[in-house]
């Protein structure tokens, strides 16, 4: 294998052939560490970040308290903005991914506008799967749990 | 809040006898009942080393399930080198029947306070968090009026009680997971990462919150503190039976009816059962579901079990979150222990192997049994399957996740059997039911 250069010298080339660019297919490109467009990119959409610099005000910037400044924002937002994360990383110093590790965990965090559904849902005491649980419990002992108390201390 | 049953009357009320108050926040009725005397007593008379020594030699061991003795953990985080130490008051409470935290926390808010201050005070820690379900919105209030009262009172804050020692005690509210009712993922949560759990030792009480020492305590571990140092601990030694000092708060369901009752460790379960109230006419206990989500089965025959650590680890069941179920013969023990494993393997956090993938395939096992689809081979892979969680688990959810069914397989082989052998279910619920538990998703929705 080899090619020309741009004073139409010719080279031979020694190694895989991606390390100069002669195969264009994807993995070509990986492997040789070159960016590779994503199909699937969807670019995140700007959001006002005036409301998450001041929930970092108040939370003084400090990424130990990252659960309360994600509460907050979502709080602010309704859910938690790709932007506002990024934000927030940037201005803690925690890495992205162990915000986005964080705020993926918890049940009760968004990333995605809520629904109606969803926020039904929240109305709830208990979480949907604690939900389902507890009637399904119910079901399964046979309309067993929750009878009320048979007597109360006076 | 939940109901309270009526108890017998030689039954000793150490973690609620408060309750029933007017204004369970109002100081000054609580301090009239013996509130804030035992931090008292601890800081003027017994001194940090004598408090822990008294805690150790009362039994008392904690409420969150896993029965460590207090006394130990508290010398332990007390002589680890550290600047500063911490207090963590575990109320979170996951099983989501069970609610026997939540309801200590609203009708005696002064004992968890109290307790965690005296806790503080004995192990050297300037700040104390109570971590509490974000939606107990009444525990919270109650908390925070409890702390601000004691703190004007000077119980708390700065210089308490003219020892010199600093209480900073705040109320955190956290959410979002089961799991986080685990010591070390409560801990990473009021970090504010993701709520995995850790690698033990070093215990928290050596390494915890911010990497410093730290006691982490359930709400009724704390509570029973102040009356141990009130009334000494051989009083409280003699609660209970040897080993398993004191009384412990139950959430009781059973067809005849529910409530939160106080036993004292060591009660026959057969006792116990019996505060429900009569079952309905015709109907006859099948199965006791003891331990939330992750507890094991007991058969009748087993109802002379003493309530305590010991008894139920050899009956295969456990303490865990105080709640026990009592199902009659309507329910299928077979889709019961699916139910629980099911919801236990979507609150699982993934970390481990045996979390992430063993959990899934024992749902699987239950699910084709359930079903009436089941393989030859399936009693033994759930036994082989069940024996390599436990071995190789990072935390007590994972290992006790197995328990409902293996205790279905030690002691309901027959009902089991039937679904095996002749893909049919003794009690005939398992289908209408499976439809119903088939609708908790695997992962958090």
């Amino acid at each position: 294998m080899g090619g020309m250069d741009t004073r139409g010298r010719y080279h031979v080339h020694w190694g895989a052939p991606e390390t100069y660019g002669e195969r264009r297919e994807e993995s070509a490109l990986r492997r040789s560490g070159r960016t590779v467009p994503d199909p699937a990119y969807r670019p995140f959409a700007a959001v006002d970040l005036a409301a998450v610099d001041a929930v970092l005000e108040e939370f003084d910037h400090d990424p130990g308290r990252m659960l309360e400044i994600l509460e907050a924002t979502q709080a602010a937002y309704g859910y938690l903005p790709i932007a506002t994360l990024k934000r927030i990383s940037n201005l803690t110093g925690a890495w992205y991914a162990m915000i986005y590790g964080t705020a993926s965990y918890y049940a009760h965090l968004r990333f995605e506008p809520p629904t109606a559904t969803v926020q039904a849902a929240a109305m709830d005491a208990h979480r949907p799967s604690e939900a389902t649980y507890l009637a399904s419990l119910e079901a399964a002992l046979g309309g067993a749990a929750d009878h009320p108390a048979p007597r109360t201390q006076a | 809040m939940s109901d309270l049953l009526t108890t017998p009357a030689d039954w000793p009320a150490i973690l609620l006898g408060r309750a029933g108050a007017a204004d369970p926040t109002d100081l000054d009725e609580a301090t009239r009942a013996g509130a804030f005397d035992g931090l008292r007593r601890a800081i003027r008379d017994l001194g940090a080393t004598g408090t822990i020594a008294t805690v150790g030699a009362s039994g008392l061991r904690g409420r969150g399930g896993a029965g460590f003795p207090a006394g130990e953990k508290w010398r332990m985080a007390a002589t680890t080198e550290a600047p500063r130490r911490y207090v963590v008051a575990n109320g979170y409470g996951a099983d989501p029947a069970a609610g026997t935290d939540r309801f200590l926390m609203e009708a005696d808010p002064f004992s968890v306070v109290e307790g965690a201050a005296i806790a503080a005070f004995a192990s050297g820690a300037t700040e104390a968090i109570i971590a509490v379900r974000s939606e107990a919105t009444e525990a919270i209030r109650c908390l925070e009026a409890a702390i601000a009262a004691a703190e004007d009172a000077g119980f708390l804050g700065f210089d308490v009680l003219g020892s010199g020692h600093d209480l900073n005690v705040s109320v955190r509210g956290v959410h979002g997971a089961y799991m986080l009712g685990e010591e070390t993922v409560l801990l990473k949560a009021l970090e504010g990462k993701r709520g995995q759990p850790e690698q033990r030792p070093p215990y928290p009480a050596e390494r915890g919150l911010h990497g410093m020492p730290t006691v982490v305590s359930n709400v009724q571990t704390l509570a029973a503190v102040p009356w141990i140092v009130r009334h000494g601990a051989a009083a409280f030694e003699a609660t209970g039976r040897p080993g398993n000092a004191g009384t412990i708060l139950v959430r009781l369901r059973t067809p005849g009816g529910s409530g939160i009752v106080e036993v004292p460790l060591g009660t026959p379960l057969r006792e116990v059962v019996a505060l429900g109230g009569k079952l309905p006419k015709g109907r006859s206990i099948k199965a006791v579901l003891i331990g939330g989500p992750s507890g094991g089965l007991l058969p009748p025959e087993l109802l002379d079990t003493p309530y305590d650590f010991e008894s139920l680890r050899a009956a295969g069941a456990h303490v865990g979150s105080g709640s026990l179920v009592v199902a009659d013969d309507r329910a299928c023990v077979v889709d019961l222990a699916r139910l629980l494993t099911r919801f236990c393997a979507g609150e699982a956090c993934g970390k481990t192997i045996p979390c992430r993938i063993g959990t899934r395939r024992l749902v699987e096992i239950a699910d084709r049994v359930a079903e009436g689809r089941p393989r030859p081979t399936d009693p033994t892979l759930l036994a082989d399957l069940s024996a390599d969680i436990v071995a190789s688990a990072l935390c007590d959810h994972e290992r006790l996740t197995t328990l409902p069914l293996a205790s279905g397989m030690r002691y309901f082989r027959s009902e089991l059997d039937e679904h095996l052998l002749h893909s049919s279910c003794p009690a005939g619920v398992c289908h209408p039911i499976a439809m119903v538990a088939a609708a908790i998703p695997y992962g958090r929705p």
